[in-house]
């Protein structure tokens, strides 16, 4: 039954083989379940389309905080390569905020500065910065050099933070560490449960609140989420990242649930809110129809009032009105096709159940920088070992600060995820899959290749690296990381823009221009004068 | 030059390079079945493909070593072998190129020597031709990389040395499209090229299913082996760089070499075709001549629009050369020219032909820079007034807050499609470029030229009659949003303070009210006072020279509402010469509750109230004495009435829509603390905005001693209160006189108008001076032997000026001196040493014959000060 893998891997070198072969598998659903390799170190050479730790820490958690100035300590090129790249979208919340997105800082480290360290220039930058823009919190994101030539920024930090009375966070982020984006999403989790969650104070006013951690507003995602959470009744205290700002963030531990949608990126931050300030996590999906009614479902049977369940009810009702004539007509262009997702953390498994609402199946899907529980749920964790990768990124352990209590009992809690309320878990991608699909970790350029060779789907969704070589190949593809400047595709709305959008891709002339007639038409006949 | 532009030296906002990595792969993409890897971390080359992928439209494949953090300790030579290994075994490539990161450079990496031991370990593999790259993030940026993988090509590959008839070609980054461009001259004048690179397929490919992953156009390996036995070099870049190609093959191999800029614009691209000539000797071609003469047609067809624009033109070093010399022929005005990277030449290769056209131009000021990030740019675009922008898709930002219109050339264009189609060489791609540039400035006018028409010669016109009367709430969103005061954005317009208002009904512990000073700036403080009528002409005159003037404040020196009588005459007389000025008064509130209607009617829209406290213990505190309906408080019971008359006069103003700002004297130790809660009061009475203010000591006030609040405690509590409520931030403090815009006051230099435009009534005569016992300074109104105080006045030449205050216990020379006897009406006398006269509402029999033994002449009288002072002067 898994032919197409060994397809697959017979291409490899026997020492690329005896790696990859426990990286690839395809579904089985036996009784030993299918098991997966996942976070470890990328194969040199193999075009592998993960990027580094502080592509995660600055690009990804870090980045979108509108109202904080992100510093990238190191010579001229992350800061371009990073500057503006992921389209997290974000506006000032209130008249006079700043918004600090859509600018590039960086040190500009010279090769003189790589000989004599870089601290000195780092902190008169920030005085410079302090100067222009007065921001309430700075990020210091460090790249490779930066470790290396031994430049200490959480010193920096610490003296910003007294001479100006902000907080500051000197991340050591550097390229090199870890195995890919994930070690940066961790260190980026430790510094802002460190420095920034918990110093507030401004209780939510609402009588129920939430935060969305792991969303970051791309393309408008985000935004829609909030309006459909605003319309039943939640308050929205804070949003990890998107849109985000550390004067929401650091009140982010008095909202009375956490919802987590990219479980990779910012599930170390909802794992020690549990632990220190009693806020429970819940797994949701906002992407797909069913996904997002399903949450919201699980939301209000978290909070257990006959009122919220029935607006809750009222809403989606009224939002399903809304669009199910779209929803039909694109269900009705795109029902049995089949497509292909390869992205980084979460959307792999979210835009499975996007797809589903359109009778679309997804036949191979990977992701770039997962870990095993992403794929075959938290039930897993115990058994992964560290190792020296892993084992080089900082845990950090929190107590239960003093004033904070549980919502629910042990019991309880039972109780709630025993009615299917995702509570303090995810049961990863896989057993959302069917039987001989095929799942990929790290994919690379090669493998995708292939594999879109032997399935043969009719669209394949991934980023702008590999969007085009797999358009040469005559397959459509659509960036998951940008949306190719569209979206929002989260709730309600935006699954109609994703259908549309899709079918536009799928339908668009060009594809049946490729054949040009002198291909098609019979030659003319007729002999050459003279050869009779 | 006039105008300066600091950079910021630690910092690169908004960065208008890249790392040299990324100039160095673009250059292997340019040769055919190339591969390349980076020696680094994984994101190196993620990032890079990424952004080469979004500009080309095209698949981009550059390996990684996948360095880790135990390769930073025992070193990554294992991982870059295991990274060649693979590549060569997925991909096949004939060639590789191995460049190096910040990190293979900064842990000290030995790249040659482990490619060579790599081919020592691995044979079979020697026909595989590795290139090791020296291309550190820290040490260039992209255009530096670029031409250091070009170097690095041919100093690796082994030449063949027997002489062929090729031409060498090394181009700086162009387009794939316009590389197809030189190849095609080329092929015209049968010239067999070798172009290093040569991007025109691998970075802009045709569809095709059977797609090949391995680069598999450009330059091919037997090409590049016989660069060293070619008969020319033809190097194309307006620079000297320092591992040029063209100088190593003449060195290395005695290769003839020329170094001519990119062909853009008519004499680059005539050089480059005269040269191409030389050296095939062949004519240039009819079809090149006839593209010639379009392109000249179109440079005069378009001058017009050509010689409106002011350019700002950013990117690459030899992208902003050939534009601004390409500009400077058809008469764009390059103002901002700036590189990105390090380029100490292109000042003095541009600057002489931006001079002259300047010259032409009668243009000042424009910018030559090198190193400059977008922060500096954007800086130099508003400084030097560009109209229209030109480079890559960065200035996208600036283009959209700036709302100016920008043509997208070089790299990279990431927000629009076709970066790998856009063109610039030669005639037909400079036509294009030139073409792009004149219609955005056609568009630019197309969509403005009617308001621009409107406002220039319509405007305010007996014809200007149609406009659609604005809405009450239009005029005061109007209104507030040129009020400097209100809306710190707003400092363009200016405002005008008349001093109208010398009483005072209130003795703010802060404040020494200053009647002919023009040396302090501070509230409370003027040159002189004015009369409404005078007020009027001031007004008049210094609008006349100041069309910005869009405010009309009343800010004392007293309190504008104890000069009720004045102030409405003033906004009276005003109104009716200028039916749309601003109006705005400034105000303790204490009588507020008694005018605000009035004030209304008056079409006062704005009006500041302060208001130090809402607590009356504390208010008490600011105060030494309130006067109210002719009794004096002090302490709680002053408090009491200030807050309770403030707070009504407030909500007064706010239902007849007349907005409030809130003025908050900050004192240390008796309303520090207790300023949000003020804040919070009169954000609930529907406020619009509270400047919290330092107290200024004073020489001579109550609080003299107190130390002021630090601007950082002052910034704190701001911050607190933003919170709550908008806060003012820009608040100049201004003089009761002050004119001009916030920043720049010119209250001095403009005083004079009043008295220049007057003219002398009657020859120069001795001056008089009056001592006038006023409570209100205004009227006179105080019995002589009532009196604590004297307001004194001058007459001179017609004209009444105020000339100080004299108290009369400063006059008294104490008990021992005056002994108990003197009485009270002799210590007021003793403080009339040198007037001529003295005016009060009632002077007794006896006092007022020792006056007029004394040479005094007092007159008795209830009347205007200086009507008064006027009338007892002609009567002398």
């Amino acid at each position: 039954m898994s032919k197409e893998r060994d397809l697959l891997l017979d291409k490899y070198s026997s020492r690329v083989f005896k790696n990859r072969k426990s990286h690839i598998t395809q579904l089985e659903f036996g009784e030993n379940g299918d098991e997966i390799t996942a976070n470890t170190r990328a194969i040199p050479g193999i075009i592998t389309a993960r990027g580094c730790c502080y592509a995660g820490c600055k690009g990804v958690v870090v980045g979108p905080v509108k109202d904080s100035v992100v510093i990238t300590h190191g010579p001229i090129g992350c800061a371009f390569y990073s500057w503006g790249t992921r389209r997290n979208k974000a506006k000032p919340s209130y008249e006079g905020e700043p918004n600090f997105v859509p600018y590039s800082f960086c040190t500009d480290m010279r090769a003189s500065d790589i000989v004599f360290g870089g601290e000195k220039k780092l902190e008169e930058g920030i005085d410079e910065i302090m100067e222009l823009f007065h921001p309430k919190c700075i990020f210091i994101c460090s790249t490779c050099p930066i470790g290396l030539i031994g430049d200490d920024v959480q010193a920096v930090a610490r003296r910003v933070e007294e001479k100006y009375g902000i907080t500051a966070i000197g991340y050591s982020c550097e390229g090199y560490k870890g195995v890919s984006q994930s070690a940066g999403h961790h260190i980026a989790n430790n510094g802002l449960m460190r420095y920034v969650i918990g110093k507030g104070e401004e209780a939510p006013k609402g009588k129920y609140s939430v935060n969305i951690l792991g969303e970051y507003n791309i393309g408008g995602d985000g935004w829609e989420q909030e309006r459909i959470l605003k319309k039943i009744g939640y308050e929205v205290v804070s949003v990890f990242t998107g849109d985000g700002s550390y004067e929401t963030l650091k009140n982010s531990h008095l909202a009375d649930l956490n919802l987590v949608m990219c479980h990779r990126s910012i599930n170390y931050i909802a794992e020690m809110m549990k632990t220190k300030y009693g806020v429970d996590w819940l797994k949701v999906n906002f992407i797909g129809v069913g996904a997002t009614s399903k949450s919201l479902r699980m939301m209000a049977k978290y909070f257990n009032d006959p009122e919220l369940t029935k607006r809750t009810e009222e809403v989606i009702a009224e939002e399903l009105a809304e669009i199910n004539e779209d929803m039909e007509y694109y269900k009705s262009k795109l029902k049995g096709k089949t497509a292909g997702i390869f992205v980084g953390g979460s959307r792999s498994h979210h835009y499975q159940m996007l797809l589903r609402d359109f009778g679309m199946e997804t036949t191979i899907a990977g992701y770039e920088f997962a870990h095993r529980d992403d794929y075959e749920g938290r039930d897993v964790i115990p058994q992964i070992k560290a190792d020296a990768d892993s084992k080089n990124i900082e845990e950090i352990s929190v107590e239960r600060a003093v004033g904070y209590d549980d919502r629910y009992s042990v019991e309880e809690l039972t109780s709630l995820r025993n009615q299917g309320v995702e509570l303090d878990t995810y049961n990863g991608m896989i057993k959302d899959m069917k039987e001989g699909y095929m799942v990929v970790d790290d994919y690379n350029m090669f493998e995708t290749d292939q594999l879109i060779e032997e399935y043969k789907p009719d669209i394949f969704f991934s980023g702008i690296k590999d969007k085009y070589a797999i358009q040469h190949g005559g397959v459509v593809s659509r960036q998951m990381h940008s949306y190719d400047y569209s979206g929002p595709y989260a709730g309600f709305r935006g699954a109609v823009n994703f259908g549309r959008d899709v079918t536009m891709s799928l339908y668009t002339n060009a594809w049946s221009l490729v054949k040009p007639p002198w291909k098609t038409m019979p030659m003319l006949e007729g002999t050459l004068g003279g050869a009779g | 030059m006039k105008s300066e532009v600091k950079p910021l030296v630690n910092l690169n906002i908004n960065p208008c390079k890249m790392c040299m990595p990324m100039g160095s792969a673009t250059a292997f993409y340019g040769l055919k079945n190339c591969m390349t890897i980076l020696h680094g971390s994984q994101g190196c080359a993620t990032y890079i493909r990424r952004h080469m992928a979004t500009h080309y439209n095209e698949p981009v494949d550059i390996a990684s070593s996948s360095l880790t953090e135990q390769g930073t300790v025992y070193g990554g030579s294992e991982n870059l072998k295991k990274g060649l290994k693979n590549l060569i075994e997925l991909y096949h490539p004939e060639i590789i190129g191995v460049m190096t990161t910040c990190l293979a450079e900064t842990i000290g990496e030995d790249v040659p020597g482990i490619l060579q031991s790599f081919l020592e370990e691995n044979p079979g593999y020697e026909d595989i031709t590795l290139i090791p790259c020296h291309s550190p993030g820290y040490s260039g940026s992209q255009y530096e990389g670029y031409f250091a993988a070009l170097s690095a090509i041919v100093s690796s590959i082994k030449m063949e040395t027997e002489k062929n008839h090729l031409v060498n070609v090394i181009t700086a980054p162009i387009s794939p499209a316009d590389t197809r461009y030189l190849k095609r001259m080329f092929s015209l004048f049968g010239i067999d090229a070798v172009l290093l690179p040569d991007l025109s397929d691998n970075l802009d490919g045709a569809h095709d299913p059977s797609y090949n992953r391995l680069p598999h156009e450009g330059t091919d390996l037997a090409q590049l082996k016989q660069m060293g036995g070619a008969r020319f070099t033809l190097e194309l870049t307006a620079f000297h760089h320092k591992n040029s190609v063209g100088e190593y093959l003449s060195e290395t191999y005695g290769v003839p070499y020329e170094r001519l800029p990119l062909p853009v614009g008519l004499r680059d691209t005539d050089a480059f075709l005269n040269t191409l000539s030389h050296i095939s000797g062949k004519e240039i071609p009819d079809e090149l001549k006839k593209e010639r003469g379009r392109y000249l047609d179109a440079m005069i067809d378009s001058h017009k629009y050509h010689s409106s624009g002011r350019a700002a033109v950013f990117g690459e070093p030899d992208l902003v050369y050939s534009t601004v010399r390409m500009m400077c022929e058809c008469g764009v005005m390059p103002v901002v020219c700036a590189a990105g990277s390090a380029s100490p030449e292109l000042d003095g290769l541009i600057r002489p032909e931006i001079s002259d056209l300047a010259g032409l131009y009668l243009v000042d000021e424009y910018k030559i820079a090198d190193k400059a990030d977008f922060k500096d740019i954007e800086e130099m675009i508003v400084t030097y007034k560009a109209n229209i922008l030109a480079g890559s898709s960065d200035g996208r930002r600036i283009a959209e807050d700036l709302h100016l219109p920008l043509v997208r050339r070089g790299f990279p264009i990431h927000d629009h499609v076709g970066g790998q189609r856009l063109k610039m060489l030669g005639y037909e791609g400079s036509v294009e470029y030139m073409d792009e540039i004149a219609n955005q400035l056609i568009d630019t006018v197309e969509t403005t030229f009617r308001e621009t028409l409107y406002d220039t010669y319509y405007k305010g016109t007996a014809i200007d009659q149609k406009k659609e009367p604005e809405s009450a709430e239009e005029i005061m969103k109007r209104k507030t949003k040129e009020h400097p005061c209100y809306n710190c954005q707003a400092h363009q317009f200016a405002r005008i303070h008349l001093p109208v208002a010398p009483a005072c009904n209130v003795q703010c512990g802060y404040c020494v009210r200053k009647f002919d000073c023009p040396n302090e700036s501070r509230p409370g403080v003027t040159s002189s006072i004015l009369t409404p009528e005078e007020a009027l002409n001031r007004y008049l005159s210094v609008k006349e020279k100041m069309p910005n003037l869009t405010v009309v404040g009343i800010a004392g020196p007293g309190e504008a509402l104890e000069n009720w009588e004045n102030v409405r005459n003033v906004f009276e007389l005003i109104r009716k010469q200028d039916p749309n000025v601003t109006f705005c008064l400034s105000t303790n509130g204490l009588k507020l509750p008694q005018y605000a209607l009035e004030l209304k009617e008056l079409g006062v829209s704005h009006v500041t109230v302060t208001m130090n406290a809402v607590d009356p213990h504390i208010s008490g505190q600011m105060y030494q004495y309130i006067r109210y309906m002719g009794r004096e408080y002090t302490g709680d019971a002053a408090g009491a009435l200030m807050v309770a008359n403030q707070i009504a006069g407030i909500r007064q103003l706010i239902a007849n829509g007349i907005l409030v700002k809130v003025n908050i004297v900050t004192v240390k130790g008796i309303n520090d603390s207790h300023v949000p809660e003020v804040v919070k009061t009169v954000k609930s009475l529907g406020c619009f905005i509270t400047n919290i203010m330092q107290m200024i000591p004073v020489k001579g006030s109550a609080l003299e001693h107190v130390e002021p609040v630090s601007n950082k405690q002052l910034n704190e509590i701001r911050k607190q209160c933003e919170e709550i409520m908008p806060q003012m931030y820009h608040c100049q403090h201004c003089r009761a006189d002050a004119v001009g815009t916030l920043t720049d006051d010119k209250s001095i230099q403009l005083k004079g108008f009043v008295a220049e435009e007057r003219p002398v009534l009657v020859p120069v005569s001795k001056s008089l001076r009056f001592a006038v016992a006023s409570k209100s300074g205004v009227v006179v109104d105080t019995h002589f032997g009532h009196a604590k105080e004297f307001y004194l006045y001058d007459y001179r030449n017609g004209e009444v000026r105020f000339a100080g205050k004299r108290s009369v216990e400063q006059y008294c020379q104490g008990e021992e001196e005056c002994g108990e006897k003197e009485d009270k009406i002799e210590r007021i006398i003793a403080a009339l040493n040198g007037c001529s006269g003295v005016i009060a509402m009632r002077i007794g029999m006896e006092p007022a014959k020792k006056l007029t033994k004394l040479g005094i002449k007092p007159v008795n009288t209830y009347d205007m000060i200086e009507d008064a002072v006027k009338k007892a002067a002609e009567a002398m």
